[in-house]
C-alpha cells in the first residue's frame, strides 16, 4: 500500500469515529431530559418571564418537540457553528472558556510528554541491556511500585513534600497571588486575568520581555509537569524495556555481536531504533493518560488549565463545560491518534499492509 | 525460577499451573497480600466488632459525631502505639477524630467489591461481545470496532466524569460508569484472541463434524479466550481501584457518604497541608499496596498461561 492510500484510509476511518463521538456527547446531554439540556444554554440566575422566553426560543431552535434524530442534526449544527452553550460558572461561552484554559493544558502535557520520553528511553534501554542486573531489578521494582500508585497519590505526595512541607517550589496556581495586582497594570493582561496572545503566562511574559513574571510562572509549571510525568513514566518504561528485550533477542543482533561489533554500538545503533518503533503505537495510550491525568493533577495544584476547569464545572454542576470538555478532549485525542498513526505508517512501511 | 519436570502418566493441567505459579515468589507474595485484603473485607463484613470497627456504614455527619472513646484531642494525632496510622477528623471541627487504621480497614471492603464488580461485569460483557463479533465477522465486527473506537476516543477519566454527571454521583453509579468505559477494552481483547484461534484446524474439524455456530463459539473458542482474559482481569483490578479512588478523591462522591479509600483521602485533603500527612498518605498507600498485590499476581498468572515460560 502506498503511503497516500494508507493516509486516505485512515482519514476515512476518522469520519465514523467523529460521528460516534458527537452521538455519544449528544446522548449524554439529552439523557437527563429537556430541562437538563436547556441548562447548557441558560444562565441559572435567569428567572421569570425572561427565562421562559429563552426556554421557548431554545425549544424552537433545537426542535426539542421533534423526534430525537431530528434534534441531533439541529444540535450538530449549533456545535459546528461554535455554539456549545454557556458556562454557568463565569457566564462566558463554553468555547471562550476553552480558548482561555486549553493552552495551559497543552503546555503542561507537551512538557510532561517530552520529560517522559527523555527520562524513559535511557532507563528502559539501559535496564534491558543489563537484564537481571541489580540496576535492572531496581528499575523493575521502582516502575512496578510507581505503576501501582493512584495518580492522585503521586500528585499529592509531590504537593505535600515540595510544596507545603519544604516550600521548595510553589504548589498552587499558575502564578503567585501577590503578583496579580502588578499584572493587571500590564497591557497584555485583561480584567479576566487572561494574558495575551497565547493565554499562557509563561510564554506571554517572555514575549513581552518580562523576565521576573516569566520566572515565577515557570516555577509554577515544574511540580504539575513532574507529577504528570511520574504518573506516566512507569508504564512507558515497562513497554520500552520489553520492546528492547525482544529486539535484543533477534538474529541480526546476534550476527552483529558475532561479527565483533562493540556492545555499545549494537545497543545504540542496531537495537535502539527498532526498539523505539513499536512504542510509537503506545503514544495513543500516553496521550489519553496525559489528558486524563491532567484533570487530576491540575485540580491538585490549582493549575488553571482545562482539566482544572472541567473538575470545577463538575463539582459546580456546570453541565455545559463538562459536556464541552468531553467533546473537545475527544476531538483532540482522535486527531492526535490520527497524526501518530500516519507518522507510524511513514516510519514503518510494514504497518501499512496490516 | 526452578525448572518444572513434565509428569509421567496423566498430564495434570491444574497441578502444573499451580506449580508454575507457586514457584514465582513475588506472585505468591501478591496473592498473600490480596488474600489479606479479602480476609479483612470478610471480617469487617461478618464480625465488625472483632477489629474494633464500630463506625456505621454511612459517614454522614450526625452519625459520625460519635467520638472515639480513646480520642481526646480535636486535632488529628500522629501515628502512635494506640493509633498505628494516626487519627483523622471528620471535616466538621469539633466532631472529634477517628482512627485511620480502623477507617482504612472498613474502607477496603468497598474498594475490593467495587473493583471486582466493575472488572468482572466489564470483562464478561466485553468478552462475549468480542468473541461473537469476531466469529460472525463482517458488518457486525465492523460495527463493533467503530463503537469501541468511540469509547476509546475520549480520555477515560473525562468520560468517567461526564458519565457520573449524567448517572448521578453515587458509588454504584460510578461503578456503572466505569463498566461502560471498561467493556470496550475486553471486547477488543476478546476479538483479537478469537481471530487468532478462529482459523485453527480443530475449529475446521468441529465445523466439518456439523457443530453449530453457538457450540463452536462457546465450547471451542471460549476456553481459549478465558485464560488470557483472566490474566487481564487481575491486572485491571489494580487500575480500576486507582481510578475509582482518584475520582472519589477529586470529590465525585459528594460528602464522602461511604467510607471508601479515595473518599477517606478526600477528607484529609485540607488536613494534610497543615502537617497531618497521614490522613491522605495512609489511604493512598493502602490503594498502592492493593494495586501492587494484584499486579504481581497478574504477572504470575501471565507466566502460567505462557507456554514459553512453563516448559
Amino acid at each position: 500500500m502506498k503511503l497516500w492510500v494508507y493516509v486516505l484510509r485512515r482519514l476515512i476511518l476518522l469520519v465514523p469515529t467523529l460521528i460516534g463521538l458527537t452521538l455519544l456527547v449528544f446522548a449524554l446531554e439529552h439523557a437527563g431530559g429537556p430541562s437538563v439540556f436547556l441548562a447548557l444554554y441558560i444562565n441559572p440566575h435567569l428567572t421569570g418571564s425572561a427565562r421562559q422566553q429563552l426556554v421557548d426560543q431554545l425549544t424552537a431552535r433545537f426542535h426539542l418537540n421533534d423526534p430525537i434524530y431530528v434534534q441531533y442534526f439541529y444540535w450538530l449544527g449549533a456545535i459546528l457553528q461554535g455554539d456549545w452553550g454557556t458556562s454557568a460558572q463565569n457566564g462566558q461561552a463554553v468555547t471562550t472558556n476553552f480558548v482561555w484554559f486549553m493552552p495551559n493544558t497543552i503546555m503542561l502535557t507537551v512538557v510532561a510528554s517530552l520529560l517522559t520520553w527523555v527520562i524513559s528511553i535511557p532507563i528502559g534501554v539501559y535496564s534491558a541491556t543489563r537484564r537481571d542486573s541489580v540496576l535492572d531489578q531496581g528499575v523493575r521494582v521502582a516502575t512496578f511500585t510507581l505503576y501501582s500508585m493512584p495518580i492522585f497519590l503521586i500528585g499529592f505526595a509531590l504537593f505535600l513534600t515540595f510544596g507545603t512541607s519544604w516550600h521548595l517550589l510553589p504548589a498552587q496556581g499558575n502564578i503567585d497571588d501577590n503578583l496579580l495586582p502588578t499584572l493587571s497594570s500590564k497591557s497584555w493582561f485583561d480584567s479576566n486575568a487572561v494574558s495575551y496572545p497565547t493565554h499562557i503566562y509563561l510564554i506571554d511574559a517572555l514575549l513581552h520581555g518580562d523576565v521576573p513574571i516569566a520566572w515565577n510562572a515557570f516555577l509554577h509549571v515544574i511540580l504539575p509537569a513532574v507529577a504528570l510525568t511520574l504518573a506516566l513514566l512507569a508504564g512507558i518504561i515497562r513497554i520500552l524495556r520489553v520492546s528492547m528485550l525482544e529486539v535484543l533477542d533477534q538474529d541480526y543482533i546476534r550476527l552483529a555481536r558475532a561479527k565483533g561489533v562493540p556492545e555499545r554500538t549494537v545497543n545504540n545503533f542496531h537495537a535502539k531504533k527498532n526498539a523505539l518503533l513499536p512504542t510509537v503505537t503506545t503514544f495513543g495510550y500516553l496521550v489519553s493518560g496525559l489528558f486524563g491525568g491532567a484533570v487530576v493533577i491540575e485540580e491538585i495544584f490549582g493549575f488553571k488549565g482545562i482539566g482544572w476547569w472541567t473538575t470545577m464545572a463538575f463539582l459546580n454542576s456546570d453541565i455545559a463545560v463538562v459536556m464541552g470538555s468531553t467533546l473537545v478532549f475527544g476531538i483532540v485525542l482522535v486527531l492526535t491518534t490520527l497524526i501518530l498513526d500516519i507518522l507510524y505508517g511513514f516510519l514503518d512501511p510494514r504497518i501499512r499492509y496490516e | 525460577m526452578e525448572t518444572i519436570k513434565e509428569e509421567k502418566g496423566r498430564f495434570d493441567e491444574w497441578k502444573l499451573s499451580a506449580r508454575v505459579f507457586f514457584a514465582n515468589r513475588t506472585a505468591v507474595a501478591g496473592l498473600v497480600i490480596f488474600l489479606l485484603f479479602v480476609g479483612d473485607a470478610i471480617i469487617v463484613e461478618v464480625a465488625p466488632g472483632l477489629v474494633g470497627v464500630q463506625y456505621p456504614d454511612s459517614v454522614v455527619p450526625p452519625l459520625f459525631s460519635i467520638t472515639h472513646p480513646e480520642c481526646v484531642n480535636q486535632a488529628p494525632e500522629p501515628p502512635s502505639f494506640d493509633h498505628p496510622f494516626g487519627t483523622t477528623e471528620y471535616g466538621v471541627p469539633g466532631e472529634g477524630c477517628l482512627d485511620v487504621l480502623q477507617l482504612v480497614m472498613k474502607a477496603i471492603r468497598i474498594d475490593l467489591a467495587i473493583s471486582l464488580f466493575v472488572v468482572l461485569v466489564g470483562a464478561a460483557v466485553g468478552t462475549v461481545i468480542g468473541v461473537v463479533s469476531a466469529y460472525i465477522g463482517r458488518l457486525l465486527d465492523e460495527a463493533m470496532m467503530r463503537i469501541t473506537d468511540v469509547f476509546f476516543s475520549v480520555p477515560f477519566l473525562i468520560l468517567a466524569l461526564a458519565l457520573s454527571f449524567v448517572l448521578g454521583r453515587t458509588v454504584l453509579n460510578m461503578a456503572w460508569a466505569l463498566i461502560i468505559i471498561w467493556w470496550p477494552l475486553y471486547a477488543r481483547y476478546g476479538r483479537s484472541l478469537t481471530l487468532s484461534t478462529k482459523e485453527a484446524t480443530y475449529i475446521e474439524a468441529a465445523k466439518a463434524a456439523g457443530s453449530g455456530r453457538l457450540k463452536i463459539m462457546f465450547k471451542h473458542i471460549f476456553p481459549n479466550v478465558v485464560p488470557p482474559v483472566l490474566v487481564q482481569i487481575s491486572l485491571d483490578v489494580g487500575t480500576v481501584v486507582g481510578i475509582f479512588a482518584t475520582l472519589a478523591f477529586i470529590g465525585v462522591i459528594p460528602n464522602a457518604l461511604v467510607p471508601e479509600l479515595g473518599a477517606l483521602a478526600n477528607i484529609g485533603l485540607n488536613l494534610a497541608p497543615l502537617g497531618y500527612w497521614w490522613t491522605v498518605i495512609v489511604p493512598g498507600g493502602t490503594i498502592t499496596l492493593f494495586s501492587l498485590a494484584v499486579n504481581l499476581m497478574g504477572d504470575g498468572l501471565r507466566d502460567v498461561i505462557d507456554p514459553r515460560r512453563r516448559s
